[in-house]
């Protein structure tokens, strides 16, 4: 399962970012190969509709749970729509602890 | 007696409890109250950008009664912004959607078809149902 999350930084020590739209990076980790990896936002600039075109992207890319502090209300119909889970932490969490989460299952 | 409201469907409550005004001191009495479906026109409106019927449409609203909704919000606003005052955010006639919370792992999430009805990271059946 490929997991998506919303990071301020392309570092696993960055924050989860509170806007899933228009985050800068995205870490991408993977729980069977135990690998993440980031990518950048394209969207993050555009004007309207920059949670579903980024949402898009990442279900394209076989995303099946997605974190970040906030999701828009089209983002949570496109995620509904495709089967992908969303997480929201409560309180500020880095990157690598959510991974670490992840892998002490 | 008059006919209970329908409950408003909201998204997420707020994370925080309201805005102080700085350099000012609180005076009881004059705090302005918002509850969780005037910040939910609110952000579907003016953060979101969303036109009113399709905002309303979200909220399971009609249009004409989520347009006083997000009239009332904006007098609010303003009152607070030009008096000063305190605004807290509290609990109106609202229903929380499809969001569950984890009290162990401190995270609200949602579940799918193909995922059970448990918490993602801890894997507990002991979650809150937030409705």
């Amino acid at each position: 399962m490929i997991i998506a999350i919303a990071a301020s930084e392309n570092h696993l020590k960055a924050n989860v970012d509170p806007h899933f739209g228009r985050c800068d990076w995205f870490c991408l980790y993977d729980t069977e190969t135990k690998k993440s990896s980031f990518i950048e936002n394209p969207v993050r600039y555009h004007q309207l509709q920059a949670g579903c075109d980024a949402a898009l992207l990442l279900i394209e890319k076989g995303v099946k749970m997605a974190i970040a502090g906030r999701f828009g209300s089209k983002v949570i119909e496109v995620f509904k729509a495709n089967n992908v889970q969303m997480i929201i932490p409560q309180t500020q969490q880095t990157i690598a602890k959510i991974i670490n989460s992840f892998i002490s299952q | 007696m008059a006919r209970n409201k329908k409950d408003r469907l909201i998204q997420m409550a707020p994370h925080f409890c309201g805005f102080s005004p700085q350099g000012v001191q609180s005076k009881p009495g004059s705090e302005v109250s918002i509850n969780f479906e005037e910040y939910e026109a609110l952000n579907l409106c003016d953060y979101e950008l969303l036109n009113q019927s399709e905002a309303a449409k979200l909220m399971n609203i009609s249009r004409p009664t989520f347009t006083r909704i997000y009239e009332s919000v904006r007098r609010k606003i303003a009152k607070a912004f030009i008096e000063g005052s305190y605004i807290n955010f509290e609990d109106g006639n609202s229903t929380v959607s499809d969001w569950l919370k984890c009290d162990k792992c401190q995270i609200n999430f949602t579940v799918t078809d193909s995922t059970g009805n448990f918490c993602p990271i801890c894997k507990s059946q002991v979650i809150i149902d937030n409705k």
